[in-house]
């Protein structure tokens, strides 16, 4: 029985994923769980695994094409067996259209429903302008009313694309990861309305909870709990009691996330990655710590999965490592916040009227205005900072 | 002479002086119509004139539109060039026959032996408080036609240069006056100047986008240029002065600059002037659009008597602001 390989959906947003590099040849035997295919998402790129064992046929996507995902894009045959021929208009057939022409087929005739209509559309000066200038209109965002693709839009993107080959020659040429990180990056802090409410936290208790929670968990999971462990534990569970920063802008609505699903920033060569804990909410200190450290060791090592990596419903960035005191940190779209931890540091403040040395630290919570408010951010840091100063409750 | 530039006159007065200095060059120029001796009309346009040029060649007439339009056309067959004058562009409906099957036609039906150079001047535009048959702007219905030249000035200095010009054309040429802007002033020369036919005029540069506006909407469409500059969106008032001739090119021209435009115009939206300049502009500039043509007209029922209702039933300053910065992509 023939095994589909499709274009697997890593977030609830996303429509398409954009094929990089097929990792077997076809008629090559492949074993489940091989890296089968590299595919490029919204947040990073991925290998795909095999779906099973068999011999890899009936390839129809080629590098670089963006595809629905859901699609279909080859077969795991057993030897002699000959791939499903698929129905319907969308069928790839021998004409010698391009992936991309395939894809775009697909995506109309699969999609008569709401999708369809979503689509963008594109001013026809625009469309000039794009066909002129060699721009794939799929790939813009559009600014104009109703989100219509304009001319600005185009011509955006073609000074884009024309800066980095105009660049003087000792430039850096970017890696994959680093283009996407210039790429997403610009694009949530052009698009996405960013609002931040800054906050000093006394961390007293967190640090004393982590001096006394460590050596515990150390001992039985062999893994050294870090800050960032606690603070994902924390901040999960405060987010429990604030849905709509735990919300997601879908473009029209705000859609509230069922689960909180906590995608913790990780520097890697080039860039950075956000690996996600999954209902970190329900999970236990220890078992943060351990899947926080997998994550970080597969991450590291490049080998993050697409499973690692969708999901998150809210970010931790902790610089606090590098002994910053504070900064403010870029939203990852679809999701509606961001935290920014700054280092603990001691610090004078005054306790009872009298000055005392404290160990405080600063955070920034950036905020995507068109889901969450100022008095809602506010009263998130409100119910976060007496989080972390009780951690110990919190945590029970 | 700077005296002379800064010379200043209402529209009415602009209006007033092209008839008086072309009856004065000829004497063939005579004026036909109800009230419009002694009188000098409802809306005083045509005060003094009766006195210089007498009842000969400004000739009261009874009220009978259909009666004195065709006298007219009679006229300008046999040699003299008269001004028509109907109070009221809504009464244009009885001069129908005359203007469309008569006017219209006999140039070509004759084999270019006989010809009518006659103006019909009538007014156009509501928010005068007259009810429902006496302010509506049916210069859509005329533009229609084959053989009616159509004019429709927006300024003082338009108005004398287009009516002059008009009154010298030999074709029959309807001539609409938006009667609220009788007492709008305006710069206008004291020496002779005309203003062809079938040239569209910029009355304000920009570049963000186009404002087509006709008569009365021009005023309208540079206040809302006014308000949308303070938001930063630099709109281009184009002003075609001519439904035909129409200055096809100046309006395409303007579209390709700036990417979007609206057109206004006090007819009625629905199969009006709108929509055809809004096609003459779509067909010419569609690959430099950035967003579909806008009309906005009268709005589609009678003219409503009372004030607050007839005030909402033609776009405003405001409402041309607002439809603008939404076609900029800013509301």
């Amino acid at each position: 029985m023939a095994i589909s390989v499709v274009m697997p959906a890593l977030e609830m947003a996303q429509e398409t994923g954009k094929l990089l590099a097929w990792r077997k040849k076809e008629g090559e035997p492949v074993v489940k769980g091989e890296p089968l295919l590299e595919i490029e998402t919204d947040k990073a790129v991925v290998e795909v695994e095999a779906p099973g064992d068999g011999i890899l046929a009936g390839i129809t996507a080629q590098a670089g094409a963006e595809i629905p995902v859901g699609q279909t894009i080859a077969w795991l045959v057993q030897p002699g067996e000959a791939p499903p021929v698929q129905s319907g208009p969308a069928a790839p057939s021998a004409r010698g259209t391009s992936a991309q022409e395939r894809a775009a087929v697909t995506t109309a005739a699969a999609a008569p429903g709401p999708s369809a209509a979503a689509a963008p559309q594109i001013s026809p000066k625009a469309r000039r302008l794009a066909q002129e200038l060699g721009i794939d209109v799929s790939q813009l965002r559009g600014t104009g009313p109703d989100g219509v693709i304009t001319a600005e839009d185009v011509q955006a993107a073609a000074n884009a694309k024309v800066s980095p080959a105009a660049a003087p020659a000792e430039g850096e040429k970017l890696s994959q990861i680093a283009r996407l990180m210039a790429e997403r990056t610009s694009q949530s802090w052009t698009t996405v309305p960013h609002f931040f409410v800054v906050r000093d936290v006394d961390a007293t208790e967190l640090r004393a909870a982590h001096q006394r929670l460590g050596p515990a968990i150390e001992k039985s999971r062999g893994v050294r709990v870090t800050l960032t462990d606690l603070l994902i534990a924390l901040v999960a569970r405060v987010l429990r009691k604030h849905p709509r920063v735990n919300s997601m802008w879908t473009g029209q609505t705000i859609r509230p996330n069922p689960d909180v699903n906590i995608s913790v920033a990780m520097a890697v060569e080039d860039g950075v990655v956000g690996a996600v804990i999954r209902k970190a909410d329900t999970l236990e200190v220890g078992e943060i710590s351990a899947q926080r450290r997998d994550l970080t060791d597969r991450a590291r090592a490049n080998k993050l999965r697409p499973a690692d990596i969708s999901g998150g419903t809210f970010t931790i960035s902790n610089l606090g490592m590098y002994e910053v005191d504070a900064f403010t940190a870029i939203i990852t779209p679809p999701q509606a916040a961001i935290l920014a931890v700054g280092g603990m540091a001691d610090r004078v403040v005054p306790v009872d009227g009298k000055p005392e040395v404290r160990p405080v630290m600063t955070l920034t919570l950036s905020s995507d205005h068109r889901v969450i408010d100022g008095a809602r951010a506010a009263q998130f840091m409100k119910d976060l900072a007496d989080a972390l100063r009780a951690p110990n409750k919190s945590l029970e | 002479m700077p005296e002379t530039a800064q010379r200043e006159l209402t529209f009415a007065q602009a209006v007033r002086e092209a008839l008086a200095e072309e009856m004065r060059r000829d004497t063939r120029v005579c004026i036909l119509g109800e009230d419009v001796a002694e009188a000098g009309t409802p809306f005083k346009v045509l005060s003094g004139l009766v006195e210089e040029f007498g009842t000969n060649r400004v000739i009261d007439t009874p009220i009978s539109e259909a009666g004195f339009t065709g006298v007219g056309v009679g006229a300008a067959m046999t040699g003299m060039r008269p001004v028509i004058d109907i109070m009221f562009g809504d009464f244009l409906t009885l001069t129908m026959d005359q203007l469309v099957n008569q006017a219209a036609k006999i140039h070509y039906m004759s084999g270019g032996k006989w010809k009518v150079p006659m103006v019909l001047r009538t007014t156009l535009g509501a928010t005068r408080r007259s009810a429902a048959q006496h302010s509506q702007s049916l210069h859509a219905w005329v533009s229609h036609v084959p053989g009616l030249k159509v004019v429709m000035p927006s300024t003082p200095y338009d108005a004398k240069g287009l009516l002059k010009t008009a009154i010298r054309d030999e074709n029959p040429v309807v001539f609409f006056e938006d009667k609220m802007m009788y007492k709008l002033k305006g710069p206008v020369p004291a020496e002779d100047y005309t203003i062809p036919l079938g040239v569209a005029d910029v009355k304000r540069a920009g570049k963000d986008i186009t404002l087509v506006a006709t008569s009365s909407m021009v005023q309208v469409a540079l206040g809302a240029a006014d308000l949308l500059e303070k938001i930063g969106i630099a709109a281009e008032v184009v002003d075609p002065r001519t439904m035909w001739p129409l200055d096809e090119q100046t309006l395409i021209a303007s579209a390709k600059k700036t990417s979007r435009v609206i057109v206004m115009d006090e007819g009625y939206g629905r199969y009006g002037v709108t929509g055809e300049l809004a096609s003459v502009i779509s067909e010419g500039a569609f690959y430099s659009l950035e967003a579909p043509v806008k009309r906005m007209g009268a709005m589609h029922v009678p003219i409503p008597f009372s004030p607050p209702l007839e005030d909402l039933t033609v776009p405003t300053e405001q409402t041309v602001f607002e439809a603008a910065r939404a076609l900029c992509g800013k509301a």
